[in-house]
């Protein structure tokens, strides 16, 4: 009985302790544990995200890239990216293309259950807008003077950037428009001119097209990370066609990579190597690849987050603060001082009397004598000429 | 007659006055067949509004009409649309009274030729009779006057109305046998769109045929006429070019205008053939085609002049037509000049051998072309191919008009000299070929 209670108790004891040390420990580090879980979100050393997400392709049956950029746009903005830092560029409007059956829609699922078009929709670069030229001076900023901010990539040197591209490419280079193209080579220097400008911090390179690879070969910027869809040598493929709107929808890399990010919100702690495995051979057909040479961090501390979210800093602090402890009382005397003072009015700038009264316009232009002394003495003399000088003798 | 040609002048003053007040006023004056960078209404009216705030009117790339039109419309302005309307009935009332003359004439000379038993016997039918050719003049003040091209290009307020008014003037003083007057509206003409001073060789031809001066290189009358009538042809441009030198103390206008017409730059469609031409065309061989296309508006004078030196008046027509086909911005305005002549012609109506699917397709296309100018423009499933299409066919329409009455002028001539029903030496019926 002895044992048989004893041992239990003992046993209790060593419980009940336990618990109580652990008890002791949660509490002690309570504020120790909301300072770590806040310095997750300074792991990386970036302080705003920035999204540039491209659709080079135009004509209708180029539905699907624009409904990968939109789909992207919309994670992107889902997960905390404001329009204000996200430049989209779309080379062709499928929403009100005349083709479309369902006006002002983009839809990327089948059976049309997602619609990423949307309410909110701001498209930056659209139609003819989007060529080579404007997409790399939007990425190294050298934008005309008149360029509005919506169109400019004003990032710094603690940006993190999205860059995402789509549409008909091959070996070494990404069509645009049906008309020219961008090589890898172009890209890589003007990557490298942001790097020297200190205009990201990192950067993330995403490219959906054939041969997507081939255009991250040649990257020589440090902190840059790239993925993308195919090898060299194979293509990418589409998803799957819609009957009702009677093109593919989606590339398939995209679609599961919109699966993939439609389980990521603003808090979790995916990193990128769950980026890496998004859409394997047996899923995509083409082998994805990537490339973390140039990036410094770890790919598995990366969040997704970093690149795809925005950046919210919060500081938790304890302490209270004032606000000018020594003014308050002489700032209120002088605010009622200056409500008496006299009433300002505007001056006169249209001359509204003017305008109502509707005076005749001057014209203050008269042509000059000589001319009208010139022409009449010409015309008087051919008349004269033509009619006899008998007639003069009516004349006086 | 005179009764009859007020009542036309009324009713066209109407019609037009009617339009005017219309809301259709704005939309026809926006429509790029019936004005061009040339003489649209708008241009003239920024170009004296430039000249009111202190600035050269030739300045950028608005108003390229001679300074002579900023001085007419500085003071009138505001009647600007009684100007137009005067314009129109000067020019129908300038070819009434030139083509009562020239069918005195015509009948005249056919007189005498009969008289002088030159027409072989069985052209009786062929002989044109003042009955016929009474109600002529009446039916070429109804052709300008009430013609729909006119009526647009008046309503649109296009200067071309102007140019067509001191067209006619020149045909009238010429026709009159005035050699100073034509000249001098010869060389307004000019100044005001380039292309008429080929008008000179009809001009020339017809004051030599009516002061009955042999057309010889040899004959001494032929060069002292021609001399005169060149020089005052010339001094008197050389004069109202410096006159409007004076007027804004400047040469600026000789590029606008001048330069302007003979380089073509703007290439704003128009129912002519150089925009589309040029619009696709490399600029290494822009000289060229230019130098090509100028020259081919010129080009027909000389060989017209030498075939038809005799009628003098039927190469005047076919040299207006030629100009209103081939100069660089034509209007439809341009075409009604011409267009006014035809009745001149009926006599030919038993010879013309296309002339029902000239109209049509001449019908067809100006139908076609708001039509397609909409599609390309506004509805965007057509494009530029469409309105070139039409606006070839349409040019093409035209040209057969020309040549159809070239043909049948040709083929009457040659009946009135060789016989009506033309046979072989074996006496078997004989085809004629325009070669």
């Amino acid at each position: 009985m002895a044992s048989f209670v004893g041992v239990p108790i003992i046993y209790w004891f060593r419980i009940v302790v336990t618990l109580f040390f652990l008890h002791f420990y949660r509490t002690s580090l309570s504020a120790h544990e909301i300072e770590t879980q806040a310095s997750h979100f300074f792991r990386s050393g970036h302080t705003n995200n920035w999204a540039v997400l491209v659709c080079t392709s135009r004509f209708w049956f180029n539905y699907r890239h624009v409904a990968n950029t939109l789909s992207v746009y919309r994670s992107v903005k889902r997960l905390g990216i404001p329009d204000s830092h996200i430049v989209l560029m779309l080379a062709d409007d499928m929403a009100c293309n005349h083709r479309n059956p369902k006006p002002a829609t983009v839809f990327s699922h089948k059976n049309m259950e997602l619609n990423v078009y949307g309410d909110d929709v701001e498209v930056d670069y659209r139609g003819y807008e989007v060529t080579v030229e404007n997409f790399l001076r939007v990425l190294t900023g050298r934008l005309p003077a008149s360029t509005p901010r919506s169109k400019r990539l004003l990032s710094d040197d603690r940006s993190n950037i999205l860059i995402y591209m789509t549409g008909h490419g091959g070996n070494g280079f990404l069509k645009f428009q049906d008309s020219e193209e961008i090589t890898n080579v172009e890209l890589a220097d003007a990557f490298e001119q942001m790097w020297q400008k200190r205009r990201y911090n990192e950067l993330l390179f995403i490219i959906d097209t054939c041969q997507g690879a081939s255009m991250y070969e040649r990257f020589y910027s440090p902190n840059i990370m790239a993925l993308a869809s195919s090898q060299v040598g194979e293509d990418s493929l589409s998803h799957q066609p819609d009957l009702a709107i009677g093109v593919h929808l989606m590339d398939r890399y995209t679609f599961y990579l919109l699966e993939f990010l439609e389980d990521i919100h603003p808090a979790s702690q995916s990193n990128m190597n769950d980026l890496f495995k998004v859409c394997p051979k047996s899923q995509c057909v083409s082998t994805p690849g990537h490339r973390t040479d140039l990036f410094q961090r770890n790919p598995n501390s990366v969040l997704i987050t970093d690149f795809f979210g925005s950046v919210r800093k919060v500081e938790i602090t304890m302490s209270t603060m004032k606000l000018n402890p020594n003014n308050t009382e002489k700032n209120e005397i002088d605010v009622n001082e200056e409500m008496v003072t006299t009433l300002q009015h505007y001056v006169d700038q249209l001359p509204v009397a003017e305008i109502i009264h509707q005076k005749p316009k001057q014209k203050d232009w008269h042509p000059p004598d000589g001319f009208i002394l010139g022409l009449w003495t010409l015309i008087i003399l051919i008349f004269f000429q033509t009619y006899g000088i008998k007639h003069l003798k009516h004349v006086f | 007659m005179a009764a009859s040609l007020v009542l036309v002048l009324l009713i066209a003053v109407t019609v037009r006055a009617v339009l005017f007040r219309s809301s259709l006023a704005e939309i026809i004056a926006e429509r790029v067949e019936v004005v061009s960078p040339l003489n649209g209404w708008k241009r003239v009216v920024e170009g004296l509004a430039l000249l009111d705030l202190g600035v050269s009117p030739y300045s950028g790339d608005v108003f390229h009409e001679t300074p002579l039109v900023i001085y007419l419309f500085h003071f009138v302005i505001d009647y600007s649309e009684i100007v137009f309307m005067i314009a129109d009935a000067i020019t129908a009332v300038a070819l009434y009274l030139a083509v009562q003359d020239y069918n005195k004439i015509v009948f005249r000379k056919q007189k005498y030729t009969l008289e002088a038993g030159r027409y072989p016997l069985d052209v009786v039918e062929l002989l044109r009779t003042p009955k016929e050719m009474m109600y002529i003049p009446i039916k070429v003040a109804v052709f300008y006057l009430l013609n729909p091209f006119t009526v647009l290009s008046c309503v649109a307020k296009s200067t071309c109305g102007l140019n067509n008014a001191i067209t006619a003037l020149f045909i009238l003083c010429t026709i009159k046998g005035s050699a100073l007057l034509s000249a001098i509206f010869l060389a307004l003409a000019t100044y005001q769109s380039l292309y008429p001073f080929t008008l000179f060789a009809p001009a020339l031809l017809y004051q030599l045929q009516r002061q009955f001066i042999p057309i010889s290189i040899h004959s001494p009358r032929f060069w002292i006429f021609t001399s005169q009538y060149g020089s005052m042809y010339l001094g008197s441009l050389v004069v109202i070019t410096c006159l409007s030198f004076f007027l804004l103390s400047s040469w600026d206008f000789v590029t606008s205008v001048y330069g302007f017409i003979l380089s073509v730059p703007d290439l704003t469609p128009n129912i002519g053939l150089f925009w589309y031409f040029f619009a696709e065309m490399f600029e290494h061989f822009r000289p060229f085609f230019i130098c090509v296309f100028q020259i081919n508006v010129v080009f027909y004078t000389i060989p017209l002049s030498v075939k038809l030196k005799e009628h003098p008046i039927f190469l005047m027509f076919m040299q207006i037509a030629v100009i209103s086909i081939f100069k660089s911005y034509p209007t439809v305005g341009d075409i009604s000049l011409y267009m006014a002549f035809l009745p001149l012609w009926h006599h030919l109506y038993r010879f013309l051998r296309n002339i029902f699917l000239v109209s049509i397709v001449l019908i067809a296309c100006s139908v076609l072309f708001p039509v397609l100018w909409h599609l390309w423009i506004y509805a965007g499933s057509a494009n530029s191919n469409f309105y070139y299409a039409i606006t070839l066919a349409f040019n093409v329409g035209q040209i057969l008009l020309v040549s159809d009455y070239f043909y049948a002028y040709l083929r009457r001539e040659h009946h009135l000299i060789h016989g009506l029903y033309l046979k072989k030496k074996d006496g078997t019926e004989e085809t004629l070929i325009l070669k």
